[in-house]
């Protein structure tokens, strides 16, 4: 189907098209430069239109997931609609099912989604997830925080093994990038103790978290992957953790031209200062300075919104601290030789000092960095808030006024230990553009696959939000700006429709991007005898069977192969 | 005063499950042709029950409702009812008075599982056993029973004011495994035997003054006292939680 969409009001960063009125031509599910035939024409009306949302960040398929809906069921009684108009009946708030994911996601015009961590041995599971997911293209980060052969290679010093083995386990599991959570965490963890920041060695490996970070960008970049290595610093949710987070950042060289060298996930939990919960303060400027001053970094939010969530990472002993704080539910998982994982639920709470620091924290991370490019905005759904709060946050960062009368809700002692207050920055509609899409398509690699972007050539994701940006005051008209945000008026994936008010049209529109890097016979770990013996010893199921099978497992597949440097 | 009799068609097949949230003083004092659902489809009421109405109701509170018949298959009847009485003479099916915060609820016979879930307030008296779940909470929630009162005449299930958070559920029988487990507050009155009760408790009062089997090694006690002719140890617990404030009497025990 080919359409027209006469009169949008077009944001588009990446082409350097800031709110002009214009016509869009989408031909075989491509954007063109000219008129196509048999088209249907769509009315924007004026309407803000972007490319398709991208989400850097989030937690929506996988085993800590359905973890996280096992143990809530409660979750499920909010958020029920029954089946209509071809759409599937869906419940769950914080973690819905996959379909609900799906229909929200499309909903605010998103269209790519980036699972935060896979643990590999786990690949199947997320896999068949994002197959149940289908409205958007899935990217699957995977966890290499603990894995026994990278950590042991870079022990070593041999990066170029490395990188082999990062290589083999990517093409193996389908995975699209390197996430490290914790680094060494999870290893330390199943000796029921954690890193101290990232100087200190780990015993039985002789390896620091902080050779381990820069051991991995190498590979990372030695295997020229489209996305940087996504980087969950250690010490999470600590009063303090910023000196360890600015060490990480001071870890990172600039290696890559064209993107970021290392992306910092969640920073908003990693930006704490004080030395304990009674003093605990913010301490997002100097991180965001940080930010500032070195270009190979790039942040997202991870903002904490009021109201009933769940956390889930793979950070385990992180969970664990955190149970022990609310004495609530937990789960805990180890993955053999790989990672960990723990899920708790949580209730952000207004009244709760901490929580109002925290939530004014990640506000300040987005003002404070200067440049958009280098702040996504996310919420790690759902461990900050469920994803669909982000059109709140939207508002929150687009208007002074909604941000003081928010302010004055929450805990009255937070305005002595954050500077939120004293920001008068408004984000402008096209700083918001490049938060939620375009920066995302640069960090994760996907403006060459035409995402991000409505420049000819690119893949027709576009989405159109039912208010005009040039009648519209966001810094008063706040309330509009977010309901617009809440639920476009169309959301088109690949030059289908997947979404008109309300209603979703589409269905089987997924695929998920995976990389497979060109690695030199020398360096092929299928037929390394250590990796061959490392899982006849310690892994409980055989190597032949550990690889993911494209044909049954991914709905559809585009394979990325890169050129290595090994 | 308005009463409102229904009386089970015999036609209904007994083993379909009827959903009937629509039977509450509030909804049938407006308006008697109410939607229910029998399996998976739906009918009228008039099609379930014969009905007939005596008098004029001002309001939810002057109405009576009375159900007749064997309606052990009947589910949710005075769901979310905030007054007025319903009196069942036979047997009630799962999640009676589900969410109820004022009024009253008479069981003559036995009352299924579920039998004042997450109620908030009124009264529900049942002359027969109860099922599993009596004034409990619901899957993965934190706060069950937050007030109101449950008499039960004769024993009940497992799970008996399970994360009882206020009010009062007063058994006169037995009860199954795991009364009052996760309690947070309120008291729970058993005066038969139970098995293995309030795990993992944090606060509220629990008494039993029939015989405990497998008492958790996680309660600490404190003293006796003498309640109604009962002799009970006192206990404070669950040790296993931080900070408990929880207190269990019981009238005779055999540790785990």
């Amino acid at each position: 189907m080919n359409y027209i969409i006469k009169n949008a009001y077009v944001v588009d960063p990446i082409n350097k098209i800031s709110g002009e009125k214009m016509d869009i031509f989408v031909a075989d599910g491509r954007i063109t430069d000219e008129e196509p035939k048999n088209a249907e024409i769509i009315d924007a009306g004026g309407f803000l239109t972007l490319p398709g949302g991208i989400d850097s960040h989030t937690h929506i398929c996988g085993t800590k997931v359905n973890f996280g809906r096992y143990m809530s069921p409660e979750d499920m009684r909010a958020g029920r609609a029954p089946r209509r108009n071809g759409m599937r009946a869906v419940s769950g708030y914080s973690i819905p099912t996959t379909y609900g994911n799906s229909y929200r996601y499309a909903q605010m015009g998103y269209t790519t989604l980036t699972e935060g961590a896979m643990a590999p041995l786990e690949a199947r599971h997320t896999h068949e997830e994002f197959k149940n997911t289908p409205l958007q293209d899935g990217l699957i980060l995977t966890l290499f925080d603990g894995d026994w052969g990278v950590m042991r290679a870079v022990a070593s010093g041999d990066i170029k093994r490395a990188a082999a083995l990062i290589a083999w386990r990517l093409d193996a599991v389908k995975g699209y990038g390197v996430k490290l959570t914790n680094p060494l965490g999870a290893e330390m963890w199943s000796w029921g103790k954690n890193v101290e920041c990232m100087r200190k060695p780990i015993p039985e490996f002789d390896l620091s978290s902080a050779e381990y970070i820069k051991g991995v960008i190498e590979a990372n970049e030695m295997l020229d992957l489209p996305h940087s290595v996504h980087l969950h610093c250690n010490n999470l949710g600590k009063p303090g953790n910023f000196t360890c987070t600015i060490g990480s950042m001071g870890l990172v060289p600039d290696l890559n031209p064209k993107r970021q060298t290392c992306y910092l996930t969640h920073v908003q939990f990693h930006s704490y200062g004080g030395t304990g919960w009674g003093d605990f303060c913010s301490k997002a400027e100097p991180v965001a300075n940080m930010v500032n001053l070195r270009p190979q970094i790039t942040i997202d939010m991870g903002q904490v919104m009021f109201g009933r969530t769940t956390t889930m990472t793979a950070d385990g002993p992180m969970e664990f601290n955190l149970y022990r704080l609310h004495q609530d539910k937990w789960s805990n998982h180890d993955v053999e030789m790989e990672t960990a994982s723990g899920v708790i639920p949580v209730i952000y709470r207004r009244k709760n000092l901490v929580n109002s620091i925290m939530w004014a924290i990640g506000l300040e991370l987005a003002l404070l960095v200067k440049n958009p490019w280098q702040c996504m905005l996310t919420t790690d759904s759902p461990n900050g808030a469920p994803f669909v709060k982000y059109p709140e946050i939207i508002g929150l960062l687009m208007s002074k006024e909604y941000r003081d009368r928010e302010f004055a809700t929450i805990h009255p002692k937070t305005e002595s230990r954050v500077v939120l207050p004293a920001l008068d920055r408004e984000l402008t509609f096209e700083e918001i553009a490049v938060m939620t899409r375009a920066g995302q398509a640069r960090a994760l690699g996907l403006i060459d696959r035409g995402k991000g972007h409505l420049g000819p050539g690119a893949e027709a994701d576009i989405a159109v939000y039912p208010f005009r940006p040039d009648r519209l005051d966001p810094s008063k008209q706040y309330a509009e700006v977010i309901r617009g945000f809440a639920q476009t008026k169309y959301t088109m994936k690949a030059g289908v429709l997947i979404s008109k008010d309300d209603t979703i049209l589409a269905d089987k529109q997924n695929r998920i991007f995976w990389c497979s890097p060109k690695v030199p016979e020398k360096y092929d770990m299928a037929k390394d005898p250590d990796l061959i013996k490392t899982f006849e010893n310690n892994y409980s199921i055989r190597m032949e069977n550990y690889a993911v099978d494209e044909k049954f497992y991914l709905s559809g597949s585009v394979k990325i192969e890169t050129e290595t440097r090994l | 005063m308005r009463r409102i009799t229904l009386i089970l068609r015999e036609e209904i097949d007994p083993f379909l499950p009827i959903e009937a949230e629509s039977i509450s003083p509030e909804i049938l004092s407006k308006r008697i042709d109410v939607p229910v659902y029998v399996g998976n489809e739906q009918k009228l009421l008039k099609d379930v029950f014969y009905i007939r109405v005596d008098g004029e109701a001002a309001g939810p509170s002057a109405t009576e409702i009375i159900l007749v018949g064997d309606c052990h298959q009947v589910k949710r009847i005075g769901e979310y009812m905030t007054d007025g009485k319903i009196i069942v003479e036979g047997d009630i099916g799962m999640h009676c008075g589900d969410f109820m915060s004022g009024g009253t609820i008479e069981i003559m016979g036995d009352a299924g599982h579920w039998l004042g879930r997450e109620m908030l307030g009124g009264k529900i008296i049942c002359h027969g056993n109860a099922g599993n779940y009596c004034g409990s909470g619901y899957r993965g929630g934190r706060k069950g029973v937050r007030g109101g009162q449950i008499f039960v005449e004769g024993n009940v299930g497992d799970y008996c004011a399970e994360c009882l958070f206020g009010g009062l559920v007063h058994v006169k029988g037995n009860a199954g495994i795991h009364a009052g487990g996760n309690m947070k507050g309120g008291k729970l009155l058993i005066e038969g035997d139970c098995l293995m009760p309030c795990g993992d408790m944090f606060d509220g009062e629990a008494t039993i003054y029939g015989h405990v089997t497998d008492f958790l090694p996680t309660f600490v006690q404190t003293g006796h006292i003498t309640e109604k002719g009962h002799r009970l140890t006192v206990f404070k617990g669950d040790m296993a939680h931080r900070n408990p404030k929880g207190t269990l009497r019981v009238g005779s025990f055999e540790r785990i």
